[in-house]
């Protein structure tokens, strides 16, 4: 401030003149160090503080000059006068006091009539000043109340078009900080299990993912920790927090994540208690939110069903395309074939290949996996099958033939068994190969049962493997029976299989039957062994009988 | 977005642009007061506050703007926003930012309407 004007008529122009500014509410300079540099001016003073009483506290609001020595006296004087050497000035308006004014190096012979002119000056000045603030207050108070509002409903709305669960936790974290006025904040919503499945932090990562499903809060109801750090909220220790405010995300009978806010911020950069309305506006977020997350899981769940019945349609499509539609006609041979599609469509082929003289081969293969992945792998098979049979010198060449052609060309690296049959209808000789595949059956025409049991590895699986070819003699009436694993690890409801020595049992009791009736009382058996139970596996079976 | 709010400014004649990155709160806001009271001294007569990189406002963050606003407007200069996301927008024309700074929806309108003002 400029040196005080030696003309009294200046003087008092400077202090209207700051008086005006006060009233105008200056932001560059407060109000309360233009008080005092006012009352300094008008004064001749050489030192003064101005102390102001807010919510029923005195405190010291500026100084003119060395700052230093300041207090309050105790009591508050009742009249304006002179004190320790200080003149002390009540300012006052409406008959309300607002401030006390301090000078030092007045000339005692002039105090009185120096503290009437400040007073009657400085003091509505003051009050209107202060009266003008309230009114600022006032407002904003009500700006943040209408925010606070249009913020519920705008995130309601929000939210309710909001399936993306990462924009959707944003946006409740975002207005959560914002409308507690926290300096942090976290958001964990947590999978189905129970363990995390997304995290956002602001100020860093007040609620950890890993002890979020720990976190013990009431359904619906924030809870508030105002004490000190180290208190334990809601069975969590915070030590990066002063202050705490947390609310359970949850919809009837299953928690779907927690909402913390810390540290509620002063303009001072103090940390302030989170009162009951901002528990109130948190608890009505975590409610919304609630809401919105579980809409979201749904349709992502939605979605999901929709992606797979797709995917489950295609592969079936593929599956239905590449089995035989009609059975060869071989002489000497009578055929029989089925399979059962799960819902789930898994992996499991058939054919059959009519050959010069007269040959007949068979070929059941079942595929790791299921749906598309699956059946595009059928169809890799079934073309190198095709590509490769005419090829082939030996039944073991043909197998070794297509497990090449599956490490070149499959797009995925899975596996499978496979079991392919070379007859000759004339002499009866039966060549095979069973790579990993369930052990095939023969019935002979006398009653006798014997198995075809594996001769390598599953195709696929091994790089560099070889496959040892076998060969059996089917005499007439004598029939065979190559299957996949859905028809003996069928299971009824007490989880009890099928089983091979029951599929033995019928095949053997049946065999004298038309392999189609066979073939249809093995299904039914299966079938009424289920009891309705759903299966998690193709079932395809292959009968012939040399006639 | 990052936590702590960072504040760049580019001056451009009498027009100081402010970006902003982070959350508007108290230390934010005074990031931003500093920043802004720094380019008024220095003869800036316009602001222009870039907040595409800032998600999050509270109302401490929001009162301190408000006083960069008066005191912008007591030097008779002009203050405007840009690059707001449709909820701070929104809070900033209930809380009455908006009554005497103007909000833009891209750094170039805001720079293009204060130019001519200034």
């Amino acid at each position: 401030m400029r040196p005080a004007p030696e003309r009294p008529a200046d003087r008092l122009r400077d202090a209207w003149r700051e008086v005006g500014v006060v009233l105008r509410q200056d932001p560059e300079r407060p109000a309360p160090a233009r008080v005092a540099g006012t009352a300094a001016l008008v004064s001749g003073a050489s030192r003064a503080a101005l102390f102001l009483r807010e919510k029923g506290r005195w405190s010291e609001a500026a100084t003119f000059g060395d700052p230093a020595g300041w207090t309050m006296p105790d009591p508050c004087p009742a009249e304006n006068g002179v004190q320790d050497g200080r003149l002390w000035i009540r300012l006052e308006a409406e008959g309300e006091l607002h401030g006390l004014l301090g000078l030092e190096g007045v000339p005692a012979e002039e105090a009185a009539d120096i503290a009437a002119i400040l007073g009657a000056l400085l003091g509505p000045a003051l009050g209107a000043h202060r009266f003008s603030r309230l009114v600022k207050e006032a407002d904003f108070e009500v700006r943040t109340r209408v925010l606070e509002l249009e913020s519920l409903y705008d995130l309601g709305l929000s939210l309710a078009g909001q399936l993306d669960l990462p924009a959707l936790a944003d946006e409740v974290l975002f207005r959560s900080i914002s409308l507690t006025d926290a300096r942090k904040g976290s958001l964990v919503l947590l999978a189905e299990d129970g363990s995390a499945l997304l995290s956002r932090h602001i100020g860093g990562e007040l609620v950890s993912p890993r002890e979020a499903p720990r976190w013990n809060l009431p359904e619906g109801e924030a809870v508030v920790n105002n004490a000190a750090a180290d208190e334990p909220t809601a069975g969590q220790r915070l030590s990066a927090c002063e202050k705490c405010l947390a609310v359970a995300i949850s919809v009837p009978g299953r928690r779907l994540g927690v909402l913390a806010v810390a540290d509620k911020e002063s303009r001072d950069a103090g940390v302030l208690d989170f009162t009951p309305t901002d528990a109130r506006l948190l608890s009505l977020f975590a409610n919304q939110a609630a809401a919105a997350i579980e809409t979201a899981r749904l349709h992502r769940a939605a979605i999901e069903k929709e992606r797979i019945e797709r995917e489950l349609e295609l592969a079936a499509a593929i599956q239905r395309e590449i089995l035989p539609r009609a059975l060869p006609d071989v002489p000497g041979v009578e055929l029989a074939a089925a399979n059962v599609p799960t819902r789930q469509v898994g992996g499991d082929y058939y054919d059959l290949f009519p050959l010069s003289e007269g040959r007949l081969g068979f070929l059941v293969a079942d595929v790791s996996g299921k749906g598309v992945p699956a059946a595009l792998l059928v169809s890799t098979v079934h073309s190198a099958v095709h590509l490769q049979i005419d090829e082939a010198k030996t039944v073991a060449e043909l197998v070794a033939r297509i497990d090449r052609h599956l490490r070149r060309f499959a797009a995925t690296r899975k596996f499978l068994t496979l079991f392919f049959g070379l007859l000759e209808p004339d002499s009866g000789k039966f060549r095979y190969v069973s790579a990993g595949h369930n052990p095939a059956l023969i019935v002979r025409a006398d009653g006798g049962l014997e198995r075809l049991e594996s001769t390598g590895v599953p195709v696929g699986m091994l790089p560099n493997a070889s496959w040892r070819e076998e060969s059996v003699t089917l005499g007439h009436g004598d029939l065979l029976c190559v299957y996949t694993d859905g028809v003996t690890e069928a299971v009824n409801e007490g989880d009890e299989e099928f089983g091979l020595d029951r599929l033995s049992s019928l095949v053997s009791r049946e065999a004298a039957q038309p392999v189609a009736q066979t073939c249809d009382a093995v299904l039914s058996a299966v079938s009424d062994f289920a009891r309705g139970m759903p299966q998690y596996d193709d079932q395809t079976l292959l009968l012939a009988r040399r006639v | 977005m990052s936590d702590a709010c960072k504040v760049t400014a580019e001056r451009r004649g009498d027009v100081a642009v402010l970006w902003t990155d982070g959350y508007i709160n108290n230390q934010g806001g005074e990031e931003i007061a500093r920043e802004a009271y720094s380019q008024l001294e220095s003869g800036a007569r316009a602001l222009v506050m870039n907040l595409e990189k800032t998600r999050i406002v509270n109302s401490i963050g929001i009162s301190i703007l408000i006083e960069v606003l008066e005191r912008v407007m007591d030097r008779k200069g002009v203050l405007a926003f840009c690059g707001l996301t449709p909820t701070i927008d929104k809070t900033f024309r209930i809380m009455g930012l908006a009554q005497y700074a103007t909000i833009y929806r891209t750094q170039e309108e805001a720079l293009q309407a204060v130019s001519p003002r200034v």
